[in-house]
């Protein structure tokens, strides 16, 4: 234990990386998206009509959150290449004759081109443009019912949409971005450094071949070597992970609609996860390099294969299975209905359950850590 | 007489160029830590990433009916929801409190409530509704229930207009204008094809940064043992061997980047509407900057294995700054500016445009130029790190081991803080 203490008090490294890399990469990630939801998509026009009613559309679109006009383009050629420029990232097209047609009843089509290669302000966009176009549809349309007189005003939008569909986001019903991302990829990002720390000061020990003094410095048990030196490092982490939840939840305000000690006892129990993870890829690949890089890839890779996005029952089962046994993944799950949902503890009960699994894990395994320590193999 | 004697300057100095670049050639391929970051790195995670996202979307998201109203059109709308390649109706329930614990119990994401009254609204020619609740802790669940039921509604509303209008003697259009969606870009509208191509430019700047900064550990560790000297350097001057090295990293990543930003979209069917000679102008650049910021990075690095925590974590932090996620026109003074000094910031914007717009190079002229200028300044950076700080450290090691060969070693291990007794010998890394 006092090893352990030793070699962090002198390695400013091991600061940077337990609490400055973090916390800097938290703010990073929480204060980039601090407006949560992406709104004013630069757009661009095309007008061919130059009616009133394609200037209401206009002006309508122009006064909405979701999209901001920034460019009026003569055609469509124009527009494209003001897309491809990466001038707008979409265009409304209202085609020439649009206003006649509406009126005498010709359907014409007003057609919106949204770039899809950026997937968030695709949807932003979609969503105002999708709004706009049946909102003028509706207005020509109510003008036209309401004149033959045959109907009541309460019959006229029930003509128009006979059925009214509500959908509600539950606890987030902004579809805030940052709080269905930042959710995951924070405690993801504290994985990760979980990750590489551990790998790496245990590494260290078997580089420099030091390991058979480390061991002798616990009293000959690998099981107490282990503990020593990753016990300071779980207390810095814990205070750390806590750190971050201030920020994540207090500063930044992502919802906690759960009880607010749930989440605090989760954090040192994913930190002894992912210590553990990493110390059970450091007994079971033969050396240094290969457990590093193992934990590093596996790190790297549960931003994508946990399931923060693509949901995981969608995709391939290895790779679902692969997911699973990343601890972040637990967290992550206990964190959507812990903090996001505040649902009681009893339904996450297998995700906490997970998380202390994992830290049992390694002391199976710590056998051949120890035969690795006394027979040392650096390979570079 | 001084015109020769020029030129034997420049030919010796072409020369000490051309001697760094042939050694790095054969540190990279004696060294199987910095094979695996630029060739296998390169062969292995595009892959990986892409078959992680090749399902591209979620399909049959299972969702619970509450259906107070039990009429023969709410059984009929749940059935077209069913029927929707996004949803999948999995349980029946009889009132609201058992729709959530199984909400609870995860074992469905959304909830459709049908209130009472909902057939006899429709009948009536009055406004019918339908509640859905949903579960938020992944949006693109959200999204295919939104999309499904949207969907749906719109079918029925069609529909039931239908039946009104041959009633009410109207003469009026179903649509008065209609509208149409048109995806430019990534046209599947799926996950992998918008996140893919930046992957693939960021897989591409991190190995080689990753590899730099390991070659540097590898440099650093020999010195350790040779008393501040690297048997395996060439001696040269300062750009001199900042250019050799850019030159040897950019050769052998000739085919790394014509897999990973040529054949991976081919292979797993990205967008792919970019013509090969735009992509490979526009990696030059790219990647000279990154190999003149790896160079620049390496002063973080003092053994190869603190590369790892070094390098990896910015992976992450590059691919926001690139505004795939996030778009950049919406970041802060602060972030957009950090987000301009990084290579692949530039790479990505045009890789995207060219690849999913086709966009050719001379409508990114702005990132391209822009990647030309992070080559000047990353070349500064990695001069001034390799002049006043490499060299200087160098400089001061072979003095300390001028006095006590064993110092530089002993310092090395107070600073990994490995406790070492006397009778060890010193000579282990």
């Amino acid at each position: 234990m006092k090893r352990g203490f030793v070699q962090l008090v002198r390695r400013p490294v091991f600061y940077i990386i337990m609490i400055v890399a973090p916390l800097l990469c938290s703010f990073f990630m929480l204060d980039l998206m601090r407006q949560g939801v992406v709104q004013r998509v630069p757009v661009g026009i095309v007008d061919l009509d130059g009616s009133s009613i394609s200037r209401s559309i206009e002006r309508n679109l122009g006064a909405m959150q979701n999209v901001s006009i920034t460019h009026h383009y003569r055609g469509y050629q124009e527009a494209i290449s003001a897309v491809q420029r990466d001038e707008v990232l979409g265009f409304i097209y209202l085609p020439a004759g649009l206003e006649h047609k509406a009126l005498s009843g010709q359907d014409p089509t007003v057609s919106y081109y949204i770039n899809y290669a950026y997937f968030t302000p695709a949807s932003t966009q979609y969503k105002g443009f999708k709004t706009i176009t049946l909102l003028a549809n509706g207005a020509i349309a109510k003008t036209t019912l309401e004149a033959t007189g045959l109907l009541t005003e309460g019959g006229v939008s029930a003509m128009l949409q006979p059925i009214l569909t509500r959908v509600h986001g539950l606890n987030n019903p902004w579809t805030n971005y940052s709080f269905y991302l930042n959710l995951s990829f924070v405690p993801c990002l504290l994985a990760l450094f979980i990750l590489l720390m551990t790998s790496f000061s245990i590494g260290t020990e078997l580089k420099y071949g030091t390991c058979r003094e480390w061991i002798a410095s616990a009293g000959g048990s690998i099981e107490f070597a282990v503990a020593g030196k990753l016990f300071p490092q779980t207390l810095i982490f814990t205070s750390t992970g806590w750190m971050i939840q201030l920020l994540m939840f207090r500063v930044y305000g992502l919802p906690l609609n759960g009880n607010v000690w749930n989440m605090i006892v989760a954090m040192p129990l994913l930190v002894l996860a992912c210590q553990a993870f990493a110390l059970t890829m450091m007994c079971i690949t033969p050396n240094f390099r290969y457990g590093t890089t193992l934990s590093t890839l596996l790190g790297v890779m549960s931003f994508s294969f946990c399931g923060f996005s693509l949901p995981s029952d969608s995709m391939y089962a290895w790779v679902h299975a692969l997911g699973n046994v990343m601890p972040v993944r637990y967290y992550f799950l206990l964190s959507i209905d812990q903090a996001l949902n505040g649902i009681p503890l009893y339904y996450s009960r297998y995700y906490y359950a997970a998380l202390v699994a994992f830290t049992l894990l390694p002391w199976c395994l710590l056998w051949r850590l120890k035969r690795e320590c006394i027979n040392p193999v650096y390979v570079p | 007489m001084s015109n020769r004697r020029f030129d034997n300057r420049v030919w010796r100095w072409l020369a000490s160029v051309y001697e760094v670049c042939r050694r790095e050639f054969s540190l990279v391929f004696h060294d199987e830590g910095v094979i695996i970051f630029f060739l296998v790195l390169c062969a292995v995670y595009p892959v990986m990433y892409s078959l992680v996202y090749n399902t591209e979307v979620a399909r049959d998201v299972p969702v619970v009916v509450v259906d107070d109203d039990r009429s023969a059109s709410t059984r009929e709308f749940a059935r077209a929801l069913d029927a929707t390649s996004e949803l999948c109706v999995t349980h029946y329930v009889a009132n609201m409190g058992e729709a959530r614990r199984l909400m609870n119990e995860h074992a469905c994401c959304a909830v459709l409530h049908f209130p009472a009254g909902y057939d006899r609204d429709l009948m009536r020619g009055e406004q019918a509704t339908v509640e859905v609740f949903c579960d938020m802790g992944l949006v693109l669940r959200y999204k295919q229930v939104l999309t499904a039921v949207t969907g749906v509604q719109q079918d029925f509303n069609t529909r039931i207009q239908k039946e009104m209008l041959s009633v009410v003697p109207l003469s009026m259009p179903q649509n008065t204008i209609s509208n149409e969606q048109v995806a430019l870009g990534n046209t599947a509208m799926g996950l992998a094809s918008a996140v893919l191509p930046a992957i693939l430019v960021l897989v591409l700047q991190q190995s080689m940064l990753l590899g730099i900064c390991m070659l540097h550990g590898g440099s650093r560790e020999r010195r350790l043992v040779n008393r501040g000297n690297d048997p395996l350097e060439v001696p040269a001057g300062v750009i001199a061997s900042i250019l050799g090295k850019s030159l040897c990293y950019l050769m052998i990543y000739i085919v790394p980047t014509v897999y990973v930003l040529h054949f991976v979209p081919i292979f797993f069917d990205f967008p792919q509407n970019g013509r090969l000679l735009h992509v490979l102008l526009l990696s030059f650049p790219f990647l000279l900057a990154t190999s003149f910021m790896g160079q620049a990075l390496k002063v973080f690095v003092n053994d190869r294995e603190s590369t790892f925590i070094a390098i990896v974590f910015t992976s992450v932090v590059f691919v926001f700054l690139s505004g795939i996620s996030w778009p950049r026109y919406a970041m802060s003074a602060l972030w957009l500016a950090v987000g301009n000094v990084v290579p692949s910031t530039w790479a990505v914007e045009a890789y995207i445009a060219i690849q999913s717009n086709g966009a050719t190079l001379a409508q990114q002229s702005h990132a391209y130029l822009m990647l030309w200028v992070l080559c000047g300044v990353m070349f500064v950076f990695a001069y001034l790190v390799e002049r006043f700080l490499c060299r200087r450290r160098y400089r001061r090691m072979r003095h300390y081991a001028k006095r006590d060969a064993q110092a530089l070693l002993r310092e090395e291990y107070r600073h990994q803080a490995v406790d070492i007794t006397e009778d060890r010998p010193l000579d282990t890394p």
